[in-house]
């Protein structure tokens, strides 16, 4: 590991190709470049996650930390590792003070793997218009976590509102297991589904992406319903033929109740942020079927016919603090 | 049945290849999604329940399940499947443990029965407690009481020998009542895991209580068969003409356990999603191709079943020509099981033997020696092996392939036990360029280049191919450029068991062969065997490459094998 106080984006990248030489690591193949915005204060969840999916994906991991927007003197510390705590991967930590903070693209763009996907990840405190950073501009695809926003459901319209193909959440890929239960209930289906109900917390973000996903894809109108639990609880399924299949939320466990047939229980996997990250690492392009979820939950359309690259939009805190 | 280590060493991200060998279930949902529109036009509470179009109440569309949307796994229809053999190694070593690992991974479908069929005085708990033992112990993926929990109420036991006729009436009353306390649908696959000389038993009965019957049982039917498929063409003949007339032909899965390999599945995208490799994948460019499968483990307690198999039969017949098959097929018109059959198939077909097997085909077996600094018995001394066995533990051959691709191109496979170490790897060896503008002492250290697909372990594809030395003088020198499979996907690959068990649930015969690449294989292997029965084998020293024959064929083309 390499440590370098005040110091330079070039001396970062001479730092990264020396700790590679040195490391015996001289061919390794990496998939892509995750750049990761965090706060100091999230430093230990971001590198748990991060060490997982690095097992998963090899991949240089980017963490940059803006300080100090309104510090007068801007400076960059840098840490460089390979197969370090962040996972078998390379990483470069980069602290930002000051305005540089604002101009953090001139640091991290020449440290990206060369030719391979850029993937932006916002820990927490999802910018409200991505293009205004531009660290989401390059990036081909752009995870953020509206769950750790103070408003999650306000911020999950405000995605809608902003989004580009290639955007994904959180709230989004949690909801997995909950999506392949249903899917599998449907398989067994011999005729449509009338009714589909989500019980839950209706201004979950999650809750709100699954019942928006069963609407898009189902046709059909699918509230969500207050019940126990700060999550999903339950969904329950009525189909035309008078068929009904009720999934409730055991904990880590997902008990399937159909009349007539013996209670299934199935294990709901539980999983980390890290696991969550891998999951969204695994596919480098757009994701449409969260597209069309998003868009039943905002009742926007055409989300995924909206271009996908963005334009940097200048954006200063500080001015716009002043005229605030 | 080579030695159950070759599976733990996997590596590699199984999801992507699931979806890239996906089959052409995805294509019929495509097809059925076509009317499904999306409902983001106005917001979600201007919908009326029921305003939706009306979708045709079609069995098989299922609305959730969109082409794009990759994230949801592919999970099998509910069903039922039985185990002939439980107590059996393989079943306790690597089946039901894959069994776990799929619920573990969230693969099994909600409605789903393991059923346990042996000859022992055993009720539901007894099975399941002999499931849990083997799968705790040899399960891949981590531990968990609740999976487990959920799995042991749908594990069921039914005991009786196979000739009894009762106890198969009882199965299928069984598997009937399954279909509604259940919910498995008429769904069942049979794995026999069992020896072959049963096998003709245990299909008459499934036979005569028609629990092979698509049509009586009202789902599906399926049959998992396990290597040995038969000992020559004959035999093999036998087998496939009973097996595929109990169940239909598309019914019946042979498992081979190389094809469910991540790396040998990525032969495939390696060779057709790319534009590098194809056009010098050729005997224009191709000097010659080395197949190798070495072992460095003794036949351990398998001496009845190895002695009268021998490597051939037992690792040449079977993984290497289909490692063969699938080096140099042409490209299949679709991703599709049948089509990918098809082109293996011609590739069986055309193999040729050498006119001069004497020169040409080699076979061995190993004396004592040092292994991995520990001294190991001879062959022939090893616990209940006749001390003058003429059973080989090595084999290689050169064998041919007549088509305009590979006319001249000879491809040198081998195998065998006590070797150096533990290896599998398809080595594409390439003609050296025509003319070299260098001095001859600038190249003395430029061998062929090379690409090779390692298979196990270390999955992964090295390039081998000439570099400028640093330094004032001209100098090349053959360096290696690794793509390793492990480094790219660190995390552990689905188990090859796991794969291919999700894959009969499925219904997908991708990575399964047909009975036609069987028999053909049995017609390369049955000269071969029919020649060496005159030749007793050479011995090699336990820790080296192979008898000096072997080295002696390649060089005698003026060749050497590579050192894996």
């Amino acid at each position: 590991m390499t440590t370098l106080w005040d110091t330079t984006g070039t001396a970062v990248v001479q730092a990264l190709a020396a700790e590679r030489r040195s490391g015996g690591a001289v061919t390794s193949g990496l998939a892509l470049t995750l750049v990761v915005v965090l706060e100091e204060k999230d430093t230990a969840e971001v590198e748990a996650a991060v060490a997982t999916a690095a097992a998963k994906h090899p991949m240089r991991v980017i963490m940059v930390l803006r300080h100090h927007i309104e510090a007068p003197q801007p400076r960059l510390d840098a840490e460089v590792s390979i197969g370090g705590r962040h996972g078998p991967g390379e990483s470069v930590v980069l602290r930002m003070f000051g305005r540089l903070a604002l101009h953090a693209e001139s640091v991290t763009l020449p440290l990206l793997a060369p030719d391979a996907p850029v993937v932006a990840w916002w820990y927490s405190e999802t910018p409200e218009i991505i293009a205004h950073d531009p660290l989401g501009v390059f990036a081909d695809r752009r995870i953020t976590n509206v769950i750790r926003d103070s408003d999650p459901a306000a911020s999950l319209q405000q995605r809608a509102v902003d989004y580009a193909p290639g955007d994904t959440d959180l709230t989004w890929t949690v909801i997995t297991p909950w999506r392949a239960a249903l899917a599998s209930a449907f398989d067994t289906a011999s005729s449509p589904a009338k009714s589909v109900v989500v019980k839950g917390n209706p201004v979950d973000p999650s809750a709100q992406l699954l019942a928006g996903w069963l609407s898009s894809r189902l046709g059909i109108y699918v509230p969500v319903e207050r019940a126990e639990g700060k999550y999903i609880s339950s969904v329950t399924l009525d189909f035309e033929d008078g068929r009904n299949v009720q999934m409730t939320n055991e904990g880590y466990k997902l008990l399937m109740r159909r009349p007539g047939q013996v209670d299934t229980l199935q294990p709901f996997p539980q999983r980390t942020t890290g696991d969550m990250l891998a999951e969204e690492l695994r596919r480098l392009d757009a994701d449409g079927p969260y597209g069309e979820a998003l868009g039943a939950v905002s009742g926007q359309s055409g989300l995924n016919q909206r271009p996908a690259v963005r334009k940097h939009i200048w954006h200063d805190p500080a001015l716009a603090a002043q005229e605030g | 049945m080579t030695d159950v280590r070759d599976e733990t060493t996997g590596s590699g991200d199984g999801a992507d290849s699931e979806r890239q060998f996906g089959g052409s279930a995805d294509a019929d949902m495509q097809s059925q999604q076509g009317d499904i529109v999306t409902l983001s036009e106005g917001p979600p509470h201007a919908i009326s329940a029921g305003s939706g179009p009306k979708l045709p109440p079609m069995l098989r569309s299922n609305p959730l399940r969109d082409p794009g949307d990759r994230r949801l796994p592919r999970v099998p229809e509910p069903c039922a499947l039985v185990v002939f053999g439980v107590t059996g190694d393989l079943a306790r070593k690597k089946l039901l443990p894959a069994i776990y690992d799929l619920a573990n991974r969230g693969l099994l479908p909600a409605d789903f029965v393991l059923l346990g069929f042996a000859r022992r005085d055993w009720g539901d708990g007894d099975f399941e407690a002999l499931a849990k033992k083997a799968a705790k112990q040899y399960a891949r993926t981590d531990w968990s009481e609740e999976v487990w929990s959920r799995l042991s109420g749908d594990i069921k036991f039914v005991a009786g020998s196979f000739d009894d006729d009762a106890a198969f009436d009882e199965l299928a009353a069984t598997l009937d009542e399954l279909r509604n306390s259940h919910g498995i649908k008429g769904n069942a696959a049979f794995y026999l895991s069992i020896p072959p000389k049963l096998f003709p038993t245990v299909l008459k009965q499934m036979e005569r209580t028609k629990m092979a019957d698509n049509s009586a049982s009202g789902g599906w039917r399926r049959v998992v068969v396990e290597k040995p498929f038969g000992h020559d063409l004959e035999s093999a003949k036998q087998l496939n003409a009973l097996v595929d007339d109990v169940f239909t032909a598309q019914d019946v899965f042979r498992i081979d356990h190389y094809l469910g390999k991540e790396t040998v599945q990525n032969l495939m995208a390696l060779r057709f999603a790319n534009q590098l490799f194809e056009p010098v994948w050729n005997a224009n460019y191709v000097d010659s191709v080395q197949i190798t499968m070495a072992e460095d483990v003794g036949i351990a307690g398998r001496a009845a079943f190895y002695d009268a198999t021998g490597a051939a039969r037992d690792v040449l017949q079977n993984h290497l020509l289909q490692l063969l098959a699938l080096t140099a097929m042409e490209e299949p018109v679709e991703f599709t099981a049948e089509a990918i059959r098809t082109e293996k198939l011609k590739v069986l077909r055309a193999i040729t033997l050498p006119v001069d097997l004497g020169r040409y085909a080699v076979r061995g077996q190993y004396d004592q020696g040092w292994l991995a600094g520990e001294r190991v018995v001879a062959y022939r001394a090893e616990q209940d092996v006749p001390p003058d066995s003429n059973a080989e533990s090595y084999a290689a051959v050169r064998l041919g392939i007549d088509t305009r691709r590979w006319a001249g191109v000879p491809f040198y496979v081998r195998t065998g036990k006590r070797l150096p170490r533990r290896v599998t790897e398809i080595a594409v060896l390439f003609k050296k360029a025509p003319h070299l503008p260098f001095s001859h002492t600038d190249t003395e250290e430029l061998g062929h280049n090379q690409l090779v697909i390692r298979v196990q372990p270390d999955e992964g594809v090295t390039l081998k191919f000439g570099s400028k030395v640093p330094g004032s003088m001209m100098e090349v020198r053959d360096v290696a450029m690794d793509f390793l499979y492990g480094e790219a996907f660190t995390e552990s690959s689905p188990e090859a068991y796991e794969r291919l068990i999700l894959d009969v649930m499925l219904g997908d015969a991708t990575l399964f062969p047909r009975n036609e690449e069987v028999e053909s294989s049995w017609r390369v292997i049955d000269p071969l065997e029919a020649f060496w029965q005159n030749h007793p084998p050479e011995l090699y020293r336990a820790g080296e490459w192979g008898p000096k024959l072997a080295d002696e064929m390649l060089a005698r083309d003026g060749r050497a094998w590579r050192r894996p």
